[in-house]
């Protein structure tokens, strides 16, 4: 029981880190908190499940919802944060720009659903089950196991090993300089955009998929969560994220299997609660959290 | 005539109550605290007083007390752990305790009457009892606002360094904000419990949250005009017209980006500063 | 005779020195100055002495009063009033709002009378806005009284901060490189306010980079280099020191 309950929970760890990881490179790279960023996850579902009634396959709904959940999160950018970034109002203004442009998202995605629960038709995903060592495990999980580690790895790989990553990090740590070097802090947050708008589709996919249940409404949840784990890893920390994508994977799952039912929340927002008392730069980072603060 | 009165008061009692929240809101971010507790005060406040008139029976005077009172004692025990944090992390550790207190009103099901919400509640709370809450409360702000204690709310605001190195206790007055943010919360929480015969956890949960901060943000933080404009503007624009009203959520939206990106005083803030700029240009000229 | 006194105060980050053993006294109605060339350590003794970096060793006191390790607010409360090395106003208040603003160390009206309104508090506000009008008046400003102090003249703001500083009246005023970025002129102005304050009786901690300024107004001067005092004594005495000199040219 408890071993089958690791299984099931890493299996949804994977989903989480897919979500998270673009919540806190956003963060990381500009200090603005993406609250739009569960808007984006639930577009990405709902384009897949549209291409598929559509009559296209999955993998090419899982492709397409990438590409939409990736341009929609560039789109937010420049409509919501760009300016804002040029008055140094990014932080304040930030959150209350994307809770707009969530809204507007989630909004749009009601009408066009009908708010309704939408399903992908019976054996989109093959169901098979396979059992080894007294554990069930569907070829499904398998796929979102798998899928999540290849993106992570993708991930890691632009940010720690290609040129571009190299660009990322000389736009976080001074914006005029990297200027003056040749490079366009735009194109770069347009790129870390589209980056994590389409892991957060992806994760959209995935979840679609494993519940069989798509609405408007299916990124709040994962908001809420996906602030756990940007805490608890440390507020733009990528390694941080990844590790807290985990440790939240485990004990949500463990929590729903051994707690009342209702509790749960409560149970994780209180941890959220009081990982920001005793430990609010996170697992893994250095931010400091609470210090006097100058000018704003 | 009198008809027309009626027609609308529904819609004028909304605007007291929200007005109530809006100004909850209001006060925090004016003492420089990024809190969006404001709908899980509220919460708590309308629970308070709904459970004190439907399991307990008692007067609705004394669930308003309560109501007050648990929102404020709410507020300022979240000031504690809050006083450790800024800026996001703020932003994030309230909306988790949004969270908590709508789960717990739900799982509470004996006490809060759990997903299904508290029922029967005897309504009486009518426009005469809003508009006394809603004329004191604008009366507290405008008078904090102009004293000692808005002077230190806006140094604290603007730059913290500079607050402190002039004797203001930054701890201090932004606890004491988040009192007046609970009390204000949970005074017109309790208002919307006798006011409307039901409470529904999910009432007090992110809706709320973004539909008090859109008021705040539309009308302008740093003067009692702005919740005043903001709340109204709001709520009467769905009335405007049928197509307004079926995409208010759209247009709430639209209005955080444009406002925040293009008017990031808001309404009542802007309009204080051009008139200033007027009046000083006009003397410039006439010296 | 009261003073502002630094004995033996160090910081440590970690393994690295940022002060060690620094003795400064400040007394009052004298202009005492602390120059020392970049990195020589003197923002790490302004942000000891008001508070907003923990002291690893040593004690500050004012007059009798230990401020070693009190928080940041309570440090005016003990009298002493600072000026920032990158001048801090409140830049969406206007003028007489930020002088206004110096004042709550004297503000003494209830917390029930502010949040209520009344008269003891409106009476107070009012009191407030004629002593910040009759400072603004000393300092020849009254005509900006209304102006955003965001959009001043750097003169200008330097002279609200100063008023700012002024109005919590404090026994002693630390003045963080007060005349960076100003012409002559300007700082000639400034010079004589800060013999202004030296005159009234209040002691003046000078913590500047332009040796000559420092040299004109102080009676005492003490020299930092690498977090610790290399010279102290008259200005002449100072100037002529080869540790200084030698600190000054990176001999």
């Amino acid at each position: 029981m408890l071993a089958q309950q690791l299984v099931n929970g890493i299996v949804v760890s994977g989903v989480y880190a897919l979500f998270a990881l673009g919540f806190t490179l956003v963060f990381g790279i500009q200090r603005i908190l993406n609250l739009a960023h569960g808007a984006i996850f639930m577009t990405g579902a709902m384009v897949a499940y549209y291409v598929v009634k559509a009559g296209g396959a999955l993998w090419l709904g899982f492709i397409m919802a990438i590409i939409a959940s990736g341009l929609l999160s560039v789109f937010v950018e420049i409509v919501c944060f760009r300016r804002l970034r040029k008055t140094g109002d990014e932080e304040f203004g930030g959150i209350i720009s994307s809770i707009g442009a969530g809204l507007v998202i989630m909004t749009i995605a009601q009408r066009v659903s009908d708010t309704l629960i939408l399903r992908f038709p019976f054996e989109t995903f093959p169901v098979v089950i396979f059992k080894f060592w007294g554990l069930r495990v569907s070829m499904l999980q398998l796929f979102m196991a798998g899928a999540a580690l290849v993106l992570v790895f993708i991930l890691g790989y632009y940010i720690y090993r290609t040129s571009f990553g190299r660009r990322v990090r000389a736009v976080t740590d001074n914006e005029h300089a990297a200027m003056l070097m040749g490079i366009n802090p735009n194109l770069i947050y347009s790129q870390t955009y589209f980056l994590a708008g389409a892991l957060a589709g992806a994760a959209g996919v995935l979840v679609g998929l494993a519940f069989n249940s798509i609405n408007f409404i299916m990124g709040e949840p994962y908001l809420m969560f996906g602030f756990v784990i940007i805490i608890l890893g440390g507020l733009g920390s990528i390694p941080g994220a990844l590790l807290a994508s985990l440790v939240f994977g485990m004990g949500q799952t463990l929590t729903i299997a051994y707690l009342p039912s209702g509790l749960t929340d409560t149970v994780i927002f209180a941890a959220l609660f009081l990982i920001l008392l005793f430990r609010p730069h996170g697992l893994m980072g250095k931010e400091e959290a609470g210090n006097i603060r100058g000018r704003r | 005539m009198s008809q027309f009165i009626a027609g609308y008061l529904p819609l004028f009692d909304l605007y007291l109550l929200h007005l109530g929240l809006a100004f909850s809101q209001y006060i925090v971010l004016r003492a420089g605290v990024f809190s969006l507790a404001t709908a899980a005060f509220a919460g708590i406040g309308a629970y308070t007083a709904g459970i004190f008139a439907v399991n307990l029976g008692l007067h609705p005077v004394l669930g308003l007390a309560a109501g007050t009172l648990t929102g404020m004692g709410a507020a300022l025990f979240l000031s504690i752990p809050l006083a450790r944090l800024r800026g996001v992390y703020q932003a994030i550790a309230t909306v988790a305790f949004i969270q908590i207190v709508v789960s717990l009103n739900i799982y509470s099901e004996s006490l809060t009457g759990g997903a299904m919400g508290l029922n029967a509640i005897p309504k009486t709370v009518g426009t005469g009892v809003l508009l006394i809450a809603a004329v004191a409360a604008t009366y507290l702000v405008w008078s904090i606002e102009k004293g000692r204690l808005g002077r230190a709310f806006d140094a604290i605001r603007q730059d913290e360094a500079v607050a402190a190195s002039l004797g203001i206790s930054i701890t201090w007055h932004q606890a004491l904000a988040f009192a007046i943010s609970g009390a204000l919360a949970g005074l017109f929480g309790g208002l919307e419990a006798y006011h409307s015969y039901a409470l529904d956890p999910n009432q007090f949960g992110f809706h709320l949250l973004i539909t008090v901060l859109s008021y705040v943000i539309l009308g302008g933080r740093n003067s009692v005009a702005g919740p005043l404009i903001g709340t109204a503007i709001l709520i009467i624009l769905p009335e405007l017209a049928r197509p307004l009203a079926e995409n208010r959520l759209i247009i709430y939206g639209i209005m955080l980006i444009v406002v925040i990106n293009y008017l990031p005083k808001g309404i009542a803030d802007t309009a204080i500063d051009t008139i200033r700029a007027r009046r000083l240009k006009r003397r410039e000229a006439a010296a | 005779m009261t003073m502002l006194r630094l004995s033996k105060l160090s910081k440590y980050f970690g393994g690295v020195v940022a002060s060690q053993d620094v003795d400064i006294d400040v007394p009052a109605g004298q202009i005492t100055g602390l120059i020392g060339p970049n990195g020589a350590g003197k923002t790490t003794i302004v942000n000891m002495i008001t508070g907003m970096l923990p002291v690893t060793d040593g004690t500050i006191h004012i007059g009798d009063t230990d401020i070693t390790h009190a928080p940041a607010h309570t440090i005016s409360r003990a009298g002493l009033a600072r000026t920032f090395q990158n001048i801090r106003l409140l830049s969406e208040a206007s003028v007489i709002d930020n002088v206004m603003i110096g004042f709550h160390r004297h503000e003494t009206s209830s917390t029930i009378a502010a949040l209520l309104g009344l008269p003891s508090a409106a009476r107070e506000t009012m009191d407030i806005q004629q002593r910040a009008m009759a400072l603004l008046q000393r300092f020849d400003m009254a005509d900006l009284a209304e102006y955003p102090a965001g959009g001043l003249s750097y003169g200008h703001q330097r002279k609200v901060e100063m008023m700012r500083a002024l109005a919590s009246e404090p026994d002693f005023i630390l003045l963080d490189e007060p005349i960076a970025g100003m012409n002559d002129v300007e700082s000639e102005g400034l010079a004589e306010i800060f013999r202004g304050f030296a005159a009234d009786g209040k002691g003046v901690l000078l913590i500047e980079h332009n040796v000559r300024f420092v040299a004109k107004l102080c009676s005492k001067v003490y020299v930092l280099d690498g977090g610790r005092l290399i010279s102290e004594g008259t200005p002449d005495h100072v100037l002529n020191d080869q540790a200084v000199i030698t600190a000054y040219l990176g001999g």
